[in-house]
């Protein structure tokens, strides 16, 4: 790159500026493409030099030179996809690219004007390429203004800086007074974007009129934060912009020396600053009479050393003076008394990259930009378990939401979004309920997070809350400098409690232990990193005290992370427990029997659930890091076919408990399993079920294709077997209640009765005939063995018991079935492959649709108007709420609608007589380690407590109810099921993963599957199973709990 | 005899040697206010670490006590009093590694090495430290030997990293 020579005047600037503009207009009539490769640090570590060389190369070697330049870059943003290539004027916009994509690019695109199909952008789940930079989600929302020229010219070119109205700001600033700057400042309303959000303007204000002759301008560039790195990529991909604002701060406080304080991790920023200071100075606009103005400033680099605390202004100070990194006490502020006792000017890097086109294009312009109180636009640095990792630029005031959602493309690997860390250890944890909060510095803080740098990291379920508080104090305590006891002694205190927490060690009162000692530092340590050093912990503990209870009360780690807590993430997951890798290696070992019995240690419905089970114990397989997930669920089935004499686990006979009286209300899975527990301590509890035949759900709504009731009868008549009797055909309201249960002389009751009320859908005409219920449709088929059809149904809601009725229907002969749902697929409650499986056999889906009136002929059916929907602002759960588009009505023909869109816990007819507490979402309420309501001797679980959910938590209730009963009958815990055992297989933990891939289920093609009730999905053979097993990384190996050290 | 002690290339300087290198750096800095962390950060560049008679050789001719001068080195955790290995390893334990698995990266590392975090291998090819945020969050889990970043590391890809690294030292010292 040639030096500019000296710019003597703010018109030789300008001159200079137009020139450049014409020139490189004329170079674009000779050479017509620009190639943008991006050199920003993320592209860099992905390879993007190497790309850059091959493109080099491929010009020269088919003849191109006069086609195209290559221009390397600063960041263009999304990291995720790096190397990127930006082809102008064109816009198309090359992710992922290689050393060997360098031919094709310039032989098609530079060549031949045909756009290199397979590396564009591809958006949704229908992959569509999307060509154009402007085009693409992450780009599209977007507003530069600090990154204004990051990925568009070279940094290390200071003509294209300049070309691009660069140091048009200080030719400006320097025509102004003082005064007038600092006012324009003010105006602008910028707030300093390295944390608290001072307002820039009134602090250039203060040390402009503190008194004094020497006054310094300060850089912050120590970006600590970990998670951020929106400073580096200013720095590496324009650092003009920085030594201009700098400048022109200088020129409003009085000050003719500056310096940079860059952290070390950062070389290649130290490196390219150190050019551009050279290429300033040269140039005039750095050094003596900077522009012929006779205004003079100069700038030093000063590297950090790998000091946190050197972020924090005080220490920053006192570490440029050459000592120990220790803050001091404000007041006296920077602004009065700062370097070497003198009035210092501290902002950090993106706060004086706003400043030169604040200046350019004014501050009302700037003040457009952003909200009331907080104007202009953020840099976020997006990372952790985001899609589109990188760089962006919003305006102030952006939602959460948005900036996950829509430019960051949501969660990685369809997982949920759990909290965004927002403000690094400094900050607090926003959780899925504030998806809609905008961006700006008071939202944020009222919500006990904080702007601060913008580094935003995006967790999922994966992510352990009291871990991530755990990893932030510690981070906080090695930091923390050592010179205010608060900080030094009480992070340590924190982080001791944190420790014994995560280990399973924790006890009651650590939590309010964790709140007092949290705000004692925030009120009275010395610097910022202290103040805000507790506010991760306290602020998980705001969002999410339920994980810290459950490490502390049920030495549960939710997410599957506290090693001390888990012994492997699927067993952790499983809410009943069941020791995976276990009955995994057992069948890598063809030990199926034993297999099973160490299932039904935990779960008696080893067979039903190796159909009907979700399986979470997959979404948190560590495999998947490596491949795919274990097939737990496919292994699970194929080791329950090989029952042959029925496998139960240790019964304790107790001719005590034998005499004990105690009903089960309800033979779902929740009663069954409490009554399986119940027996297997040596009682003889009664089940009374209200329908016909037991299993509850099972049998009533899950259709037999995808459970054989044979195989639920199976494990039904093992529990009989067990010394349970169930009483089929008894109500409770009807022919018997709590009180007369009491009266019977039962001494104990379980309460699992289910969520059985059907919610309406609420729309006129739903009396109509033809209108069902799907719970109703399918328990009538179920039980009795048919059920009115019509021709066209509509199915309305989405979860499984709409899949669950359009399939049943498909099978009942129904010419056309459409499951109508008012989100999109991806909300859709009801397991993927189901939905899969559905469409297969004909079933269409409506999407963004919602029912405003069911029309109906003489009182029957004809059909359902319907209102198309969009995807608004975030709810509670952290889903988008459907919004009703204006107009555009359109109707749907049926002649049958079977609602079903949720259920509800009946409890007023249920209940007559002894008032059980409720919850607020009216469900019965109960303890959640023991079942047991608020009246002593009932008690309760399944989804009549946590409202409708799952097979499994039911399953895992009812033996959490069964332990509770055992213990207020005895005072002691027997649950000897709950002892972790070492089964003993072979593994050699040193040994390579087995290469084999993960295999699907075979499943009954749907031709032959539609017209019948047959199973669908069909097992493995053995060899595949044992292959399937063999995946297994056996997290559980050596390893101990808490559970078992207790 | 002259004190002789090892620096990063595996050669070895003598104190006078040291000392004349020294002298250079000092004459540039003595008269900046500030002066004594960019001398100490230029001298652990060109030994590698810094030893004993350096930080005395420096305390003396800043004029400062020698308790000042070691005071800053043991602040700053990238000095170093310590030989370390011709790769200094660091595993980012920032935040966006952190949930994106780069403990797991660590154990890896910890396993491959066979040390811990702070030492060194007795072949002082390789030195072991984490790092918190290297501001590659967008490519997490990352790593960083010397100054080269590797981004996304699986735990089992360690293995690889290293013999990149081991097959370049024995390329060194062939020259």
């Amino acid at each position: 790159m040639k030096d500019l020579k000296p710019i003597t005047s703010a018109a030789e600037l300008a001159n200079l500026r137009d020139s450049l503009a014409k020139d490189s207009e004329a170079a674009q009539k000779k050479i017509p493409y620009r190639i943008l490769v991006c050199t920003g640090g993320g592209c860099l570590a992905s390879g993007s030099l190497a790309v850059k060389d091959a493109l080099e190369l491929e010009l020269v070697k088919q003849d191109c030179k006069d086609r195209a330049v290559i221009v390397a870059t600063g960041c263009l943003g999304p990291c995720v996809i790096g190397p990127v290539v930006l082809i102008a004027p064109d816009g198309v916009f090359y992710q992922n690219v290689t050393p060997q994509d360098a031919a094709e690019i310039v032989s098609s695109h530079i060549k031949g004007k045909k756009i290199v199909e397979r590396l564009v952008v591809t958006e949704g789940a229908s992959a569509k390429p999307v060509p154009l930079q402007n085009d693409i989600a992450f780009f599209k929302r977007q507003t530069k203004i600090v990154l204004r020229n990051c990925g568009i010219i070279d940094p290390l070119d200071l003509s294209q800086y300049i070309a691009r109205d660069g140091y048009a700001g200080l030719a400006k600033a320097l025509s102004m007074k003082p005064e007038a700057v600092i006012d324009e400042m003010l105006a602008s309303g910028l707030r300093g974007r390295g944390g608290a959000g001072f307002p820039t303007g009134l602090k250039w204000k203060f040390t402009a009129k503190a008194p004094g002759d020497v006054k310094y301008v300060l850089c912050n560039a120590d970006e600590g934060d970990p998670g951020a790195f929106m400073d580096r990529s200013v720095l590496e991909g324009d650092p003009h912009s920085v030594i201009e604002g700098m400048t022109v701060a200088a020129h409003a406080v009085g000050s003719h020396q500056g310096y940079v304080y860059v952290r070390a991790e950062y070389p290649l920023a130290v490196e390219r600053l150190g050019i551009a200071l050279v290429q300033a100075r040269k140039a005039g606009l750095l050094g003596k009479n900077i522009l012929g103005t006779g205004f003079s400033f100069d700038l030093e680099i000063r590297m950090g050393s790998g000091a946190f605390v050197c972020g924090e202004e005080t220490a920053l100070m006192t570490s440029i003076e050459g000592n120990r990194g220790e803050p001091r006490t404000r007041p006296p502020f920077p602004a009065v008394k700062g370097l070497w006792g003198k009035p210092t000017l501290l902002n950090n890097v993106e706060t004086y990259a706003n400043v030169g086109a604040i200046l350019v294009k004014g501050a009302q312009w700037y003040a457009s930009f952003g909200t009331e109180k907080s104007k202009g636009t953020k840099v976020f640095a997006l990372a952790g378990a985001v899609k589109n990792t990188g760089l962006v630029e919003v305006p102030v005031g952006t939602t959460l939401g948005e900036l996950i959602y829509d430019i960051g493309g949501g969660i990685r690997n369809n997982k949920n979004f759990k909290a965004a860390q927002i403000g690094g250890p400094s900050g607090g944890c926003i959780p899925k309920q504030h998806l809609n909060v905008p961006l700006d510095y008071d939202s944020l803080n009222k919500l006990g997070a904080i702007m601060g740098s913008g580094g935003l990291i995006v967790m999922d379920d994966d992510s352990c809350m009291v871990d991530i508080a755990r990893y932030f104090i510690e981070f906080v305590q090695e930091e923390s400098c050592g010179k205010c006891v608060p900080c030094r002694v009480g992070t340590k205190r924190m982080l001791e409690i944190l420790n014994r927490i995560c280990e399973g060690n924790g006890v009651e009162g650590d939590v309010e232990r964790l709140i007092e000692l949290g705000e004692q530092i925030k009120d009275t340590a010395l610097c910022g990193l202290g103040q805000c050093g507790p506010n991760p912990v306290l602020s998980t503990i705001r969002y999410f005290r339920h994980e810290y209870d459950a490490h502390i009360r049920d030495k549960h780690c939710e997410a599957g992370v506290c090693a001390g807590l888990v012994r492997a993430p699927c067993q952790s997951a499983c809410p009943a427990g069941v020791d995976i890798p276990g009955f995994v290696a057992l069948t890598g070992e063809k030990r199926y029997a034993e297999a099973l019995r160490l299932h039904r240690q935990r779960n008696p419905f080893a067979s039903v659930c190796a159909r009907v089970c979700f399986h979470t114990c997959e979404f948190k397989c560590r495999r998947a890091s490596l491949d795919n997930a274990v097939s737990i669920r496919g292994i699970k089935r194929f080791m329950a076919d090989q029952e042959i004499v029925v496998q139960v686990p240790e019964v304790r006979e107790n001719e005590t408990n034998a005499k004990r009286k105690i009903a089960i209300v309800g033979a779902g899975p929740a009663g069954l399993s409490c009554a399986y527990f119940l027996a297997r301590l040596g009682y003889r509890p009664t089940v009374l079920e209200a329908e016909p035949r037991p299993g509850g759900m099972l049998v009533q709504t899950i259709p037999s294709y995808r459970l054989p009731r044979e195989v639920l009868a199976r494990e039904v008549r093992m529990i009989e077997h067990m010394g349970t009797k169930i009483i089929t055909g008894k109500r409770m309201g009807k022919n018997f209640t709590l009180a007369s249960l009491k009266d019977d002389g039962y001494e104990a009751v379980f309460v699992g009765v289910g969520a059985q009320k059907p919610v309406m859908l609420g729309v006129p005409g739903e009396t109509g005939e033809g209108v069902v219920e799907a719970l109703a449709f399918l328990r009538e088929y179920n039980l009795k063995g048919s059920v009115p059809v019509g021709k066209k149904v509509v199915v309305v809601g989405g979860g499984n018991a709409a899949v669950d009725a359009a399939r049943t229907a498909v099978r009942l002969g129904a010419k056309s079935v459409s499951i109508l749902y008012r989100r999109t697929r991806e909300e859709m409650p009801a397991y993927a492959e189901e939905i899969e499986e559905a469409q297969q056999e004909g079933v269409s889906l409506t999407l963004l649709t919602a029912p405003v009136e069911i029309l109906t002929t003489n009182g029957k059916v004809s059909g359902i108007k319907c209102r198309p929907m969009h995807l608004g602002e975030f709810d509670s759960s952290g889903r988008r709420r459907p919004e009703a588009d204006q107009g555009s009505d359109f109707v749907l023909e049926a002649d049958q609608v079977i609602a079903a869109i949720g259920q509800r816990v009946n409890t007023t007819e249920v209940f007559d007589g002894i008032s059980l507490e409720l919850t607020s979402y009216n469900t019965l309420a109960a303890n959640h380690a023991t079942g047991q309501t608020s009246v002593s001797w009932v008690f309760a679980g399944g989804d009549a407590v946590s409202g409708p959910s799952s097979v499994v938590e039911a399953i895992a209730a009812g033996e959490r109810a069964a332990a509770g009963i055992d213990r207020m009958f005895t005072g002691e815990n027997h649950a000897f099921w709950r002892e972790e055992q070492q089964v003993a297989t072979s593994y050699d933990p040193d040994a390579d993963p087995v290469p084999y891939p993960r295999e699907k289920m075979p499943l009954i093609g749907a031709d032959r599957r539609k017209n019948n009730f047959d199973e669908v999905e069909q097992s493995w053979t053995e060899s595949v199973s044992v292959r399937q097993a063999k995946r297994c990384l056996r997290c559980d190996f050596g390893k101990k709990t808490a559970h078992e050290r207790r | 005899m002259p004190e002789t002690t090892t620096c990063a290339c595996g050669g070895t300087v003598t104190e006078e040697q040291m000392s004349k290198q020294l002298d250079a750096v000092l004459a540039e800095y003595k008269s900046k206010p500030g002066a004594l962390i960019p001398v100490l950060q230029t001298a652990q560049t060109m030994f590698g670490y810094l030893p004993d008679p350096v930080v005395r050789k420096i305390a003396r001719e800043l004029d400062k006590s020698y308790s000042e001068v070691a005071g800053v080195v043991g602040f700053y955790s990238f000095f170093s009093r310590y030989p370390r290995g011709a790769y200094l390893v660091r595993v980012c334990l920032g935040t966006a590694c952190y949930v994106r698995g780069g403990n797991e990266v660590l154990s890896a590392m910890k396993k491959a090495l066979g040390i811990d975090i702070g030492q060194t291998t007795p072949d002082r090819v390789f030195s072991l430290d984490i790092g918190r945020c290297f501001g590659a969050c967008g490519l997490a889990p990352v790593i960083m030997v010397n100054q080269d970043v590797h981004q996304r590391v699986k735990p089992a890809k360690v293995g690889d990293i290293l013999a990149l690294y081991r097959a370049k030292s024995k390329e060194e010292i062939h020259k």
